[in-house]
């Protein structure tokens, strides 16, 4: 294990390895990502790795694009000998009462402006677009075309490889026991397997956060909520797009491999970081499926898994050094959407971090917004 | 009854026997497969096209009884050892049964062993014919025996009666696992590219099954995992015990959501 680095990434996730990806393509040397198990084992490899670009607040709407424009020609930018399985067959989602078509209108209509091609569209039309929706109940629906879901396991390797490619190092099954610092600053983190000198530790460690902030006595305005997830077997393709809805809780999505992945939020969830399976879960998920979706009643459940959503105030991410501890940064609170958003995530926290100029909004993702009142309002998050 | 006690019944047996037309015309195969399962190696074992194509990896197997000509093919693909070939005309009085027999040591020819019925109750006693165990059987010992012809429905196994091994008419051929071999059949992984991503440097069953979909089918690990981690093992040089399996709960039955959903919920979590 090295003795020194100038960065250390706490955090083998989507975002620990597209910031460690980013700040080395922009130039920094000596960094390291520090994964307690493995690459992508906590809630990356857990989410249903969807990314749309219909949102309600010009910041998301922005990330958003940047990440599924990244996504597009990843493969090649990253060098990846696979394939991350962007398939694109867009989001829909369903409107079913009043309230929210009037917010999906403005919604689109913000989305259109910041050059996103949603279109609101007709419940014939969203039938026409996915063959098996049950239009009942339906008022409207949008759509926008290159939204789509991928591999998460597939796509945290293709930015691990170029990180290790462009000479980064990862320690997985590595913990970190301690952070080191001396007058309000990083000196050094220890792990299970040595000691690293470094002024800069970026805390990406997801729904694990608070423990690594734990460690400087850091208490951060987040926290972790267990979110469920089931999977069907897997059959020929019947369904094209990604299907949500904030009416009626959930998204629904069929993968290349042929597996519907589906998830719901579900009241009373446990915020200690358990991740154990919930057995109302997958009755009330399948009683919402069958009736947007009725021919999934044929399909067999193969299983049932949790991961952590790690919550912000807001419901948008922090990016930032953390106030009163010097070379201590913090990637986190994404809230459900830092699969989608982790390109934008790397780029923003390459930007702070090595003090280039700002080609994303991420000056507004700061600690500052929660003590003067610039909190950021987001309609549109299951 | 089959649920609680891995028996099934005398009607279940039934149902999966051919006619007694068709046992009077010689040896023909019975699939003792009652469950809906994630397992299809016999619907493609049949050279003869006798199992019947499956549509879905969960169907039962249904077989054309005249196109069987009670050959072992398929007893040797089957991973539950459910399928016997039951031969009434062997004799004037006494009919063959061959079965597949997996324990140590393999009886000899001529041996008498107890014959028992799908209890594990010994019925009778009954005379080792043949004991066939080649390289091509999927190491899957065929061991023939005869039996009182009135006791074919319900012979099903038998037990070497002697205290002392015998010397075993077959020794077991190297256990040196084929590359070629399906370790995964829901998502039709070989042995080479589980060995690939091992040394590519996967060599844990999560890394693995992230890369692979390794146990993410519908059998969820029931039968690639034990394949998987003696080659992880062989590999690394570390005892099974030591290798870290993940997380392995593959579900006691796969539910349909159209049941789940009506599904009344009884009391919290």
């Amino acid at each position: 294990m090295v003795k020194t680095a100038d960065i250390v990434i706490v955090g083998g996730g989507i975002s620990g390895v597209s910031i460690g990806y980013f700040l080395l393509k922009y130039g920094a040397k000596n960094v390291v990502i520090i994964e307690r198990d493995f690459l992508a084992s906590g809630a990356t490899g857990r989410c249903g790795a969807g990314i749309r670009q219909q949102w309600g607040s010009p910041l998301n709407c922005i990330m958003s694009k940047f990440s599924c424009e990244f996504f597009e020609t990843a493969v090649d930018e990253l060098g990846f000998d696979g394939d991350i399985e962007f398939h694109q067959g867009g989001y829909m989602m369903l409107v079913t009462t009043e309230k929210e078509l009037a917010q999906t209108k403005k919604n689109v209509a913000l989305q259109n402006s910041l050059g996103i091609g949603t279109k609101l569209i007709t419940p014939s039309e969203a039938k026409a677009l996915a063959g098996p929706l049950n239009t009942e109940g339906l008022l409207a629906a949008t759509f926008h075309d290159r939204d789509g879901h991928l591999n998460p396991f597939t796509t945290t390797r293709a930015f691990a490889d170029a990180f290790v490619r462009l000479g980064g190092k990862v320690y997985t099954n590595t913990s970190i026991t301690g952070i080191r610092t001396s007058n309000g600053k990083i000196t050094g983190v220890d792990t299970n397997r040595g000691s690293i000198a470094t002024n800069t530790v970026v805390n990406a460690a997801g729904g694990y956060v608070q423990n690594i902030a734990d460690m400087v006595g850091i208490e951060l305005p987040l926290y972790s909520k267990r979110h469920n997830i089931l999977v069907t077997e897997p059959v020929e393709r019947v369904l094209g797009p990604m299907l949500m809805s904030f009416s009626l809780n959930f998204y629904c999505q069929q993968t290349p491999h042929g597996s519907f992945l589906m998830g719901r939020t579900c009241p009373d969830q446990p915020r200690d970081l358990r991740i154990t399976a919930d057995s109302r879960f997958p009755v009330a998920m399948a009683k919402t499926i069958v009736k947007v979706l009725p021919q999934l009643k044929n399909l067999r459940m193969l299983r049932q898994w949790a991961g952590l959503y790690n919550m912000s105030p807001d419901n948008h991410p922090i990016y930032d050094q953390v106030p009163g501890l010097e070379g201590f940064y913090l990637s986190a609170g994404y809230s459900g959407h830092g699969f989608m958003m982790s390109p934008a995530t790397g780029q923003s926290m390459a930007e702070l971090i090595l003090g280039l100029p700002a080609t994303l909004p991420w000056g507004q993702l700061g600690f500052s917004r929660f003590t003067e009142g610039n909190t950021i309002h987001e309609p549109s998050v299951v | 009854m089959l649920e609680k006690t891995g028996v099934p019944t005398q009607s279940e047996i039934e149902s999966v026997f051919p006619s007694d037309e068709r046992l009077s015309k010689g040896p023909v195969a019975v699939i003792e497969c009652f469950q809906s399962i994630p397992c299809d190696p016999c619907a493609t074992a049949c050279p003869r096209g006798a199992i019947l194509p499956f549509a879905d990896i969960n169907d039962r197997p249904v077989i054309d009884n005249d196109k069987c000509n009670g050959c072992i093919l398929c007893m040797t693909k089957c991973p539950g050892l459910a399928i016997m070939v039951v031969d009434i005309t062997w004799s004037q009085d006494r009919a063959l049964i061959k079965m597949p027999y997996e324990f140590r040591p393999l009886p000899d020819v001529g041996q008498t062993v107890q014959a028992l019925d799908r209890e594990g109750t010994v019925v009778a006693e009954a005379e080792v014919i043949r004991v066939q165990y080649n390289k091509s059987m999927n190491k899957v010992p065929i061991v023939s025996i005869a039996v009182d012809k009135q006791l074919v429905k319900t012979i099903r196994n038998i037990r070497t009666i002697c205290d002392t091994p015998t010397t075993a008419t077959h020794t077991a051929i190297q256990e040196e696992a084929q590359d070629t071999g399906i370790v995964c059949r829901c998502n039709d992984l070989q042995l080479a590219e589980i060995r690939a991503l091992i040394a590519k440097g996967y060599t844990t069953i999560a890394e693995l099954k992230q890369m692979a979909r390794l146990g993410m089918g519908p059998c969820q690990g029931r039968n690639c995992l034990p394949v998987v981690v003696n080659e992880l093992s062989r590999a690394l040089g570390v005892p099974v015990a030591e290798l870290p399996v993940g997380s392995f709960r593959p579900m006691v039955k796969s539910i349909y959501l159209g049941d789940l959903a009506g599904y009344e919920e009884q009391g919290e979590n």
